[in-house]
């Protein structure tokens, strides 16, 4: 289907955000049109300050409007332990329920080769180079609990251990929900494919 | 357990589609290309949530329908039981006694089948990935924890190929110590799949080798054999096949860096049919393989059986014309007055007579189906 220019850019700029598909796209730019001036106005200049006002802390990589962030410089907080988490949103939720008193270390991902990203891609080699400090002496490795999240982990602790500090691994990460749980299906469809070709 | 009642929406060639059955034989006779192997597929698909012969699930809609839904009522140990599945382009959606299932292993096991097809016959002389698809889908039925084990197997072992074939190409660098992070994980899950394998064959095979005998009239001894890549047997324990398989893995570490692929591993284990010693795939006759498939499935449902506390559903797809009268004799004994079973046939003539006295019959044209007396 023919947008006019403006609605097909406001559309594509949809579809580049995770989980929006084109007819969801389209029915969010058509929404926006819909809305008063001043809204938009808001909606738009929130995007802006988020993306010019919010960095990464050059000590975790959590992101923030300082930098430091607000939990490196918290005095409060014991800046011997260090929780290892997958991302940012890990962070908030791990500070929502307020059980941990420690310091983060915000990889930016788990290691994956299928996704082109390996142990270099994501901050590991900027957390060995950290855990030279001397206050640094317990790690809790709160990856996600799925193959990649487990592996990052496992490779984690297999550096650091020789160190001889104290690793623990408790596995965190929000349960995935949505469709079916189909992750036995790909395995199975394999062993179709294998019926078809007699 | 049996079905009761069938209700096909816009799945297949089936427009709406509503039967009732007794606990019995229900044999579906039908020229070519009217709807028999639909029928077989609607029963294994509410089992299964899956076809048995397509990994695509829009196919089973009917053309050019948005949606398709296969319902089914029946009886099992639990009392009775509704069953749903809904193929839609969103994709799938399962439904047990009216309520949505998120995990399909939430699902399956309600309804347990064993279906012998035309390519069943294949299991003897196929290729060793069709004997690796028939423990996997017979395993996966009874035991869910064997699919969790396996599809986490598969997932490191992309993961491990992926990192295998980047290397090769200077994608990635040489990080040993990530390999050996793979390794440990594929080696986890690998022997969970090798040790659950060994299990279920020694337990198949004792149910098979009694049937085999039997139908054989006492010639011919069966023997299963499970073949693994790396150098395991039955007689170890889980943690010892870990040992004996991360060995391996640091034995072969060059070459599996010079072919660029995992090589071993539950992926490339194979089985082996023995008749009185003898493999069959290389020495077998037409008719001892034929046998050895017809054993191996009557085995089936006394392992399921044995596992569950009832018999399961037995589909019969075109195979039952492909047995000489005294294998039919023998698959009678086995199922009378337990194991619902459907059969499907193009002609009658095939059948032997104490069979159809004992059946309901169905008459499939162009998707309408008729009961007949
Ligand atoms: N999604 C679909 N929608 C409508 N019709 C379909 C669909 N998929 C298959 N069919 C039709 O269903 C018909 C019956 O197929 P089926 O495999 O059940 O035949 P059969 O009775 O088992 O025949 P045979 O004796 O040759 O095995 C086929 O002719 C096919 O064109
Ligand atoms: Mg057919
Ligand atoms: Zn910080």
């Amino acid at each position: 289907m023919q947008y006019p220019q403006p609605i097909s850019k406001l559309i594509e700029g949809f579809t580049k955000l995770p989980g929006i598909g084109p007819k969801t796209a389209a029915r969010l730019a058509f929404y926006i049109l819909d809305m008063n001036e001043d809204d938009v106005m808001d909606f738009a200049k929130a995007l802006m300050n988020a993306k010019r006002e919010l960095t990464y802390c050059s000590v975790c990589h959590h992101i923030t409007d300082t930098d430091p962030c607000r939990i490196c410089q918290d005095k409060d907080r014991d800046p011997s332990v260090i929780c290892v988490v997958q991302d940012s949103k890990d962070v908030i939720a791990m500070e929502k329920m307020k059980e941990f008193g420690g310091k983060y270390h915000v990889l930016h991902g788990a290691i994956s080769p299928v996704d082109g990203v390996g142990p270099e891609d994501i901050y590991v080699p900027d957390l060995i180079k950290r855990l030279q400090d001397e206050t640094i002496q317990e790690l809790i490795i709160a990856t996600n609990p799925n193959i990649e999240g487990e592996a990052t982990a496992m490779y984690i602790s297999r550096l650091v251990k020789p160190t001889g500090m104290k690793v623990s691994r408790i596995a965190h990460g929000l349960p995935v929900g949505g469709d079916l749980e189909y992750a036995d299906e790909v395995t199975l469809s394999k062993a179709i494919e294998g019926r078809r070709q007699l | 357990m049996h079905i009761n009642e069938l209700h096909l929406k816009d799945y297949r060639n089936y427009e709406d589609l509503h039967l009732f059955f007794e606990n019995r034989i229900n044999v579906i006779i039908g020229e070519n290309a009217q709807g028999k192997t639909n029928m077989m597929e609607a029963i294994y698909v509410l089992g299964m949530a899956r076809s048995h012969r397509t990994p695509r699930d829009k196919e089973l809609i009917r053309w050019e329908q948005p949606f398709s839904r296969v319902e089914g009522q029946l009886t099992n140990r639990h009392g009775p039981a509704k069953m749903e599945v809904i193929f839609s382009k969103q994709g799938k959606k399962v439904k047990l006694n009216g309520l949505e299932k998120k995990r399909l292993t939430d699902y399956i096991g309600a309804c347990t089948i064993v279906m012998f097809a035309p390519e069943d016959l294949a299991l003897v002389k196929g290729s060793p990935q069709i004997r690796r698809r028939f423990l996997d889908m017979e395993m996966g039925q009874i035991y869910t924890v064997y699919l969790y084990y396996l599809s986490q197997y598969h997932k490191i072992l992309k993961q491990r190929n992926q990192w295998l074939k980047d290397v090769a190409q200077n994608k990635t660098a040489k990080n040993e110590a990530f390999f050996e992070v793979m390794t440990d994980q594929l080696v986890e899950a690998g022997a969970e799949v090798i040790q659950k394998r060994f299990a279920f064959l020694q337990k198949l095979e004792n149910w098979a080798q009694p049937i085999h005998e039997n139908i054989t009239q006492g010639t011919e001894t069966l023997a299963i054999d499970y073949v693994p890549s790396a150098p395991v047997d039955a007689s170890m324990s889980t943690d010892e096949i870990k040992t004996a398989l991360k060995a391996e893995y640091v034995r072969l570490f060059e070459q599996e860096i010079r072919r660029a692929t995992t090589v071993l591993g539950p992926h490339r284990d194979d089985l082996k049919f023995l008749v009185n010693g003898h493999d069959i795939q290389v020495y077998g006759s037409q008719g001892q393989q034929r046998t050895t498939a017809l054993s191996v499935k009557l085995a089936e449902i006394e392992l399921i059986y044995e596992k569950t506390g009832e018999y399961p559903i037995l589909l019969l797809d075109d195979v039952l014309s492909e047995l000489d009268d005294s294998r039919q004799t023998h698959l009678l004994d086995t199922i009378q007055g337990k194991v619902q079973t459907f059969v499907t046939t193009t002609n009658v003539g095939g059948i032997h007579h104490e069979m159809l006295e004992k059946a309901t019959m169905f008459h499939v044209t162009g998707g309408s189906i008729d009961q007949t007396d």
